[in-house]
């Protein structure tokens, strides 16, 4: 698995406890508002827990463009990359 | 009742202040025309008229509303408030709605809640969201007081956190069968229909919610007995079970999938409706403290001669003065329903512990009188209490705001009021510029400093909406004063400007503060030693705290 599927793997397990609801009903193409009943505040407090976890600093501005479970893997996934080296992200 | 919060809102003080002289011309008075005014004398008559035939103090004591009154109340059209001619309702805006409310309030809670609950929370959302065919089932008889509204969302794991409601609604031939139980649910007992949230999950994604239409007829629906409450104990709250309710697609109200976005709106009503209560209580006890310190006398004068005594009387009417500036400056805001949902919450914040200090001060002037409930001041002091709790929490409303305020995007400052208001207000319109350039300057700081981290510190975001309050308040206050032309109103617009403004800077100071980082820090360790004999799971072992260390590899 790599450090990118272990990212995403950790963003959905760290969405699912918010949203207590069983990791698996939660697919790349949801929306968060919409689909999964997750506000934009709620997605911004995702973020900061998983960006505490990750060891990142995330801004807020680019955050609130998220919308999708798959935006914010992305979002991680290209901070990361960007904070930890492109390395780590292919590990 | 819960909260959520739609995307952060756009700067709510420079719309207020573009144009200070016409906002406040519509924050004098609650009627939004001539012809609703006409219709407010009406009501206003018919509360005074109401007023003695309602014991308070029995009702308190009975732990219900007598059937003679409630149907005063029909007779008076005051279940029609809200609803539109059309459905034989009176079509009252918002604004004016409040001042009903608060006029009840001063006469009695729990009949202002049966009251309020009913044209906001209760009839909001088949008012807004209802199609042609459901408002002409239902509303005539909402109108009429025949049937009584209610509306539950609450549940026992989920209060101020709605998304977590577990109600559930299960697609069949036709409709929904719907399993769960409500708690808290005002005009429970009594209620003819219900506006429940329920989770629907064939609607949309796994968390999708849709609200639905009850009648208290259908097969399935089981009301509990009456809570007994520390205050407002006229008023109903029941459990509401709901065992396979079949509530047909026609029950639906709005767009399926869509329900807590549609709650939001129905929130906002209920906020502001119960802000209105808040300030007639706070009005109740206000009177009963004037009428107190004028007569009772010590030390050979009378109570109002000491200087603490008219501080503490001053700042009771400021407080008032303030709440009712920023309840209006939110009900003003109807057809903006985000601008709405913003004031709305602030207005609750506002209120509710406005009211609390005021009837809480009320008792502490009263002396060891105001212990006695035949003052009617400790009932007051019951009776607001809640409000502090229901829709929405404070602390959780508070630490929203923050957060919103933080996720809004940058915005101009608004152009200085100082010099576009009375004079006698220039000096504190002055300070309320600089309080906005100050605000400005720490949502900056505080976001260049911490980034999205800061979304987990819950001091810094619950000093952040203290401050949104309290500049809310100062905002409301200068602009309503700036337009009225009654001296006492103008003074106290200036001392409740003065008042908030420093409260605000205060608050502002304390987010940016870091000796408070360090205080959360403590309190996070000595909490672990407190909670360790009672949680089986301390906050270190909760999930959601957990550190990337302590997680085995994905």
């Amino acid at each position: 698995m790599t450090t990118q599927d272990q990212h995403r793997t950790r963003v959905i397990h760290v969405m699912a406890e918010i949203l207590e609801v069983d990791p698996t009903v939660i697919r790349g193409e949801q929306r968060l508002r919409e689909d999964l009943g997750m506000d934009s505040l709620g997605s911004l407090e995702l973020l900061s827990v998983i960006s505490q976890e990750l060891d990142l600093e995330l801004e807020m501005e680019n955050a609130l463009a998220i919308t999708t479970v798959d935006d914010a893997c992305a979002f991680v996934a290209r901070h990361y990359a960007e904070q930890h080296g492109a390395a780590h992200a292919r590990a | 009742m819960g909260l959520r919060m739609r995307e952060p809102s756009a700067e709510p003080w420079s719309a207020a202040l573009r144009e200070p002289a016409v906002t406040g011309q519509r924050l004098v008075r609650a009627a939004s025309t001539p012809e609703e005014e006409g219709t407010l004398e009406l009501l206003r008559g018919s509360i005074e008229k109401l007023a003695p035939r309602i014991d308070s103090g029995s009702i308190d004591r009975q732990g219900k509303i007598p059937e003679a009154v409630v149907e005063a109340a029909r007779q008076a059209g005051l279940f029609a408030l809200t609803i539109d001619e059309a459905h034989g309702g009176l079509g009252l805006s918002l604004k004016a709605t409040t001042d009903v409310i608060e006029r009840m309030a001063r006469v009695d809670r729990s009949v202002a809640v049966m009251l309020g609950l009913h044209s906001g929370l209760g009839t909001r959302g088949l008012i807004r969201y209802g199609s042609a065919e459901q408002k002409a089932r239902w509303l005539p008889r909402l109108a009429a007081g025949e049937d009584i509204a209610s509306f539950a969302a609450t549940e026992a794991g989920a209060g101020s956190d709605l998304m977590a409601v577990e109600t559930c609604g299960v697609k069949v031939p036709g409709g929904l069968r719907v399993n769960g139980r409500k708690c808290y649910v005002t005009n429970g007992g009594f209620a003819g229909l219900y506006t429940i949230l329920a989770r629907t999950p064939d609607s949309g994604g796994p968390r999708a919610q849709s609200l639905l239409c009850i009648p208290r007829s259908s097969p399935g629906v089981q009301i509990g007995p009456e809570e007994d409450k520390l205050g407002i104990r006229g008023s109903s709250t029941i459990t509401l079970d709901l065992e396979d309710v079949f509530v047909p697609d026609d029950a639906v109200l709005g767009e399926p999938g869509h329900g807590s976005d549609h709650c939001n709106h129905v929130l906002a009503w209920g906020r502001s409706l119960m802000s209105a209560g808040c300030l007639g209580i706070a009005r109740a006890a206000l009177t009963l403290s004037l009428g107190h310190v004028t007569t009772r006398r010590q030390f050979g004068r009378t109570l109002s001669a000491f200087p603490l005594v008219q501080a503490q009387c001053a700042d009771m009417a400021a407080q008032i003065y303030a709440m009712e500036s920023l309840v209006r400056l939110a009900t003003d805001a109807e057809s903006d329903p985000q601008r709405l949902e913003l004031l709305s919450i602030l207005a609750k914040v506002l209120c509710s512990e406005g009211a609390f200090l005021v009837a809480d001060r009320s008792i502490q002037l009263h002396g060891a009188l105001g212990f006695l409930e035949s003052t009617g001041a400790p009932r007051l002091l019951r009776d607001c209490r809640i409000t502090r709790i229901f829709e929405g929490a404070n602390d959780v409303l508070l630490v929203r705001t923050g957060a919103a305020l933080l996720a809004s995007g940058k915005t101009d400052l608004p152009a200085a009021l100082a010099p576009r208001i009375a004079p006698s207000l220039r000096d504190a319109a002055a300070a309320c510029d600089t309080l906005l350039q100050q605000r400005q300057a720490t949502i900056d700081a505080i976001r260049k400093s911490h980034g999205l981290s800061v979304m987990r510190k819950q001091a810094v975001l619950w000093a952040l909406g203290q401050a949104e309050v309290c500049t809310g308040a100062a905002v409301a206050s200068l602009l309503r004063g700036g337009a009225d032309t009654d001296a006492t109103n103008l003074a106290l617009a200036e001392h409740a400007a003065c008042m908030f403004t420093q409260q605000a800077g205060e608050q502002l100071a304390a987010a940016r503060e870091p000796r408070n980082e360090t205080r959360m820090q403590r309190a996070q360790a000595l909490s672990d030693l407190l909670y360790a004999p009672y949680a089986p799971r301390t906050p270190s072992q909760n999930p959601r705290s957990r550190t990337r260390s302590q997680e085995s590899p994905a």
